[in-house]
């Protein structure tokens, strides 16, 4: 199967369409991804801005209608929820694959 | 107190702004010049973004998303490119950017807005010569920018006088024009300044 051009994904980029699994706005997003990754991956403000603008052109992402006039809202699309899970398929293969190897080495050599 | 500068690197000009902080001199806006209030003198911390936004909607939302996360927006308009932010105290991050990428792409912004300001000029420089405006005869003959009826039959002070006189239309008429190549080279010097400048930034110095 030929692999999307966006993967792999980086680890702000997964992080972030996780969190818009749910809609929110841009600090949200931050909170989130924050919360998410246990305190692993915090973003600041230019650099969430950014790539939400890269995610949004890629129609990863898409504004929804927003109650806060001031704050816009993202929640993630069709394709972005395809890719995130793309990726999950990936990484679980080469967690799969290390936990195969890991554990023929400890049976092995140790 | 207005003071006018120009920076061709945003590092440099944050750092200005928080010397100018520490001796007394808050930014409160930038147009043409920069706009200080004078104050007491404090330890600030000041970022710039390089920007521009499709509506003013947009540019709400990117205001209030570094409002939320500890920034006063303090000057830059929906289209000026350049957004400067103030730490508010003690909140928040340390700065705008949490990775190069980001710290560089807005110098990759900036040089693309050079580039496209010196692609403006090129069509005008273009049609000014393909429709003879500009007369390139003038540099072998400059005697031909001269309209004075029976100038070069004049002599003595009567000649200076009128050459004198006619010289600064004469040379505006030949050469004004230059201007716009001028123009376009600045514009592309910047641009290329810039792009070295988002190269060395995202190699992480």
């Amino acid at each position: 199967m030929k692999r999307d051009k966006n993967l792999p994904l980086t680890e702000t980029v997964y992080y972030i369409l996780l969190a818009l699994l749910e809609p929110a706005h841009g600090y949200l997003i931050i909170q989130k991804v924050e919360e998410l990754s246990a305190g692993q991956v915090h973003m600041a403000a230019g650099t969430l801005y950014g790539a939400v603008d890269n995610l949004l052109k890629q129609k990863l992402i898409q504004p929804v209608r927003s109650e806060d006039s001031r704050r816009k809202v993202y929640v993630i699309t069709e394709l972005g929820r395809e890719i995130l899970l793309q990726d999950y398929a990936r990484m679980r293969h080469m967690i799969e694959m290390t936990g195969m190897l890991m554990d023929q080495g400890r049976g092995g050599a140790i | 107190m207005k003071k006018y500068k120009f920076f061709t690197d945003f590092d440099r000009e944050e750092k200005w702004l928080n010397e100018m902080a520490r001796s007394g001199h808050q930014l409160v806006n930038k147009a043409y010049s920069y706009e200080f209030a004078e104050g007491s003198p404090e330890e600030a911390n000041y970022r710039i973004d390089y920007r521009t936004f499709k509506n003013r909607q947009d540019f709400e939302d990117y205001r209030m998303l570094f409002e939320d996360s500890g920034w006063k927006h303090i000057a830059g308009t929906k289209s000026s490119g350049a957004q400067y932010f103030k730490q508010v105290m003690d909140q928040g991050d340390e700065d705008i950017f949490s990775d190069v990428d980001s710290k560089a792409a807005r110098y990759k912004r900036l040089s693309e807005m050079w580039l496209s300001l010196a692609g403006c000029f090129i069509p005008l420089f273009a049609v000014l010569i393909s429709t003879g405006a500009i007369n390139i005869t003038a540099f072998v003959k400059p005697k031909l920018l001269y309209f004075t009826p029976g100038l070069w039959e004049m002599s003595g002070t009567h000649f200076w006088r009128a050459f004198l006189f006619e010289t600064p239309f004469a040379f505006f008429r030949g050469f004004g024009w230059v201007i716009l190549p001028i123009f376009i080279l600045v514009y592309v010097i910047f641009a290329y300044k810039a792009k070295k400048q988002y190269e060395k930034t995202q190699q992480g110095h």
